[in-house]
């Protein structure tokens, strides 16, 4: 009984639980209503001052990397991309939805930008807002001819749609909140180096599963081996800047990486095996979308085939 | 702050030189597509016609700019300004001429220090081409909002034309130029230069002397032909401009606009046909690279000299695009597919795994 009050306490005591609270209640206000009618406006009006709270509220997690320009472009990126997130769903007109989406990944684009993450900005813009959504929009046109279709303009089951959602991004913003941020040493560089480094010590990588497939010594062979074997170099040169902060005499450490090198040396050695279960994915998936696809007899027979010509009944003698 | 200054400095000129030149482009486009059909031309305004992109520009502003009843219209309205936004931030990465060591620099009066000029807005970006390919991504944007907007068939026709054109040609681009990075080693537009220069010098056997042979065009031949394939097609000049034939959709996706909305879809199109051809200069000619010109050289003769020949390449590619217009037919649609699909980028994915091989094995 405790533990479930401690858990209910801990709970509304976060900050994060009323954003979501607020955020999703305007978000279900806001959902279009099904078969396509539209609510009051007083439920909109509703919807937009809970969605808004629940925005003001969530910006209080948001800590800008630096003083006025970085920090005014964080707060309109990310203010951007949560309401370009709404506006996505809660459009009524699907051109509509694909292009506040477009706006999304841009803002996103930004927010990656500000982490001096350069490759994963340009990335992000060249997959999502060149390829995936442009196709949206072209299947969305031509299917949109005639009118707009009743379940185009309304959500299936709004309901439950927002509560999974945002059960998700509590769950999100608690791990977050509940993050250690290590033990602050040093300053400067050193102390930045040691505060990133403790929270992605947390997370899983295939130099971990180590550990959890068995101990080093364990007749591992071939790909496994190669898999987790620790040689990461980005990972390594951070380490190495921790330790610089311990020994102030080994500051000359510090090894400026291009940004897409630094990629790709974690990609292809801390995620190896991530990156090659994804890739083997991708190409069972291609592999499908060629099989299921409908190979239809061309328009024009070839005149050199005299059965195709006597199928569809050639006019030439 | 100063650096600040400098960038906005830097911006201001790149902005202004890249509009002014559209401008005269579109008389030179006039004056080659004339030549080419043995006409005399524009020769009204001015001596050669150089007053014309004046009266061009002053018409574009004056007539009336008419907006259709039928039109989405918040869409409608944002379709050139995207044309117009997506081409320019574009030459946000683009080396103009020395950038980093060969740099020149000036000392400011009043104790301020030294600063150096990099010819380039944005120096020692890492991912230099990767920015001008995500940007080139979003120009699809401009054609497909403005054919679906305008509520109008031919207008709609030609931009979905151009959505599938754009998205299926990005492919071979963005493929084509993975050789040059490789050997290269960076995805900055500056190092590539630098590293043609520095392979054109070092060549065994007397090549050295020439100078040249480190070019991208002599290193990476396919790639170079893909990539300038591509290029048209990213560009949507002929013979790949689908998405505007005259003879069967009026004018395409810019049917339904007027007046300077009009002029700012040509504007946006010029200034990709610019960028290409910066593209294509830095990737496979070399850059400012000339016999005789290298890195080593510091000071503002040099410097203002590199940047001389790079523009005068530029020139020379863009003529050269203007002049394949009146060579060669427009593509059929399905040719225009298939080209891309199973001729450019099996080639390109080829010419790729064949560099990396090379590559592979030459690794001391």
């Amino acid at each position: 009984m405790d533990v479930i009050l401690n858990f209910i306490g801990s709970v509304l005591g976060m900050t994060g639980t009323y954003a979501v609270l607020f955020g999703g209640l305007g978000t279900y206000l806001l959902l279009p209503h099904r078969h396509g009618a539209i609510r009051p406006r007083a439920a909109h009006g509703a919807g937009l001052i809970a969605v808004a709270l629940g925005l003001l509220i969530y910006m209080t997690y948001w800590r800008p990397p630096g003083l006025l320009l970085p920090a005014v472009f964080l707060y309109v990126f990310g203010a951007t991309s949560v309401i370009g997130a709404v506006l996505t769903i809660t459009s009524r007109d699907p051109v509509a939805s694909a292009l506040w989406f477009a706006s999304v990944v841009l803002s996103t684009a930004g927010l990656f930008l500000l982490a001096e993450a350069p490759f994963l900005a340009a990335g992000t813009i060249i997959v999502y807002a060149g390829a995936v959504i442009v196709t949206f929009l072209f299947v969305i046109m031509l299917a949109q001819m005639e009118g707009k279709a009743d379940y185009d303009r309304a959500a299936r089951s709004p309901g439950w749609a927002t509560l999974t959602s945002f059960i998700i991004l509590w769950c999100l913003l608690a791990s977050i909140a509940t993050l250690k941020t290590g033990e602050k040493v040093g300053t400067g560089i050193h102390h930045l180096a040691r505060n990133r480094l403790e929270p992605e010590k947390q997370l899983l990588r295939s130099r971990d599963l180590e550990a959890y497939i068995g101990s080093p010594d364990a007749n591992m062979t071939g790909v496994v081996r190669r898999a987790v074997s620790p040689m990461s170099l980005v990972a390594d040169a951070r380490l190495a800047e921790g330790e610089a902060a311990d020994n102030p005499e080994a500051t000359s450490v510090l090894v400026h990486r291009p940004n897409v090198a630094g990629i790709a040396a974690s990609m292809y050695t801390d995620h190896l095996a991530s990156v090659a279960i994804a890739g083997a994915l991708l190409f069972v998936a291609l592999v499908g979308a060629v099989a299921i696809t409908n190979p239809r007899m061309p328009v024009r027979p070839s005149s050199s085939d005299p059965a195709q010509r006597a199928a569809v009944g050639s006019v030439r003698p | 702050m100063l650096v600040l200054i400098g960038i906005v400095i830097k911006m201001l000129v790149v902005v202004g030189v890249t509009q002014g030149a559209v401008a005269y482009l579109i008389l030179v486009e006039r004056k080659v597509a004339a030549y080419a059909q043995d006409r005399i031309g524009p020769n009204r305004c001015g001596p050669f016609a150089l007053i014309q992109p004046l009266a061009d520009g002053a018409k574009m502003l004056l007539k009336e700019d008419v907006i259709p009843g039928y039109v989405n219209k918040p869409l409608y309205l944002l379709a050139p300004l995207i044309a117009i936004v997506t081409a320019t931030i574009g030459f946000a990465v683009v080396p103009f001429g020395p950038v980093g060591v060969s740099a020149p620099g000036v000392s400011l009066p009043f104790g301020m220090g030294d600063y150096k000029v990099d010819f380039q807005i944005a120096p020692a970006i890492d991912i230099g081409i990767v920015y001008v390919f995500a940007v080139g991504s979003l120009a699809v944007y401009a054609v497909i909002l403005a054919g679906w907007a305008s509520n109008n068939k031919y207008s709609f026709i030609g931009g979905l034309r151009s959505s599938a054109q754009l998205i299926s040609y990005e492919i071979p681009l963005g493929l084509s130029i993975l050789p040059t990075v490789l050997l290269a080693g960076s995805l900055d537009l500056n190092a590539i230069i630098n590293y043609q220069d520095a392979l054109g010098e070092s060549l065994p056997f007397g090549l050295g002397s020439l100078g040249f042979l480190g070019w991208g065009v002599f290193t990476c031949p396919i790639g170079f032909l893909i990539f300038l394939t591509s290029a048209f097609a990213e560009t949507n000049r002929l013979p790949f401009d689908l998405p505007e034939s005259e003879q069967e959709l009026i004018g395409g996706f810019h049917t339904e606009y007027s007046a300077m909305k009009f002029g700012m879809f040509f504007l946006g199109e010029y200034l990709h046909v610019i960028t290409v051809s910066f593209l294509t200069v830095v990737l496979f000619f070399g850059g400012w690279d000339l016999p005789g010109l290298s890195q080593e050289q510091v000071g503002w003769i040099p410097a203002l000299l590199k940047t001389g020949v790079l523009v005068g390449k530029v020139a020379l590619m863009i003529v050269f695009m203007m002049w394949i217009r009146w060579t060669l037919p427009r593509f059929r649609y399905d040719q225009l597919m298939d080209l891309a699909w199973k001729a450019l980028i099996p080639l390109a994915l080829v010419n790729l795994v064949a560099m990396m091989v090379f590559l592979q094995a030459t690794r001391s």
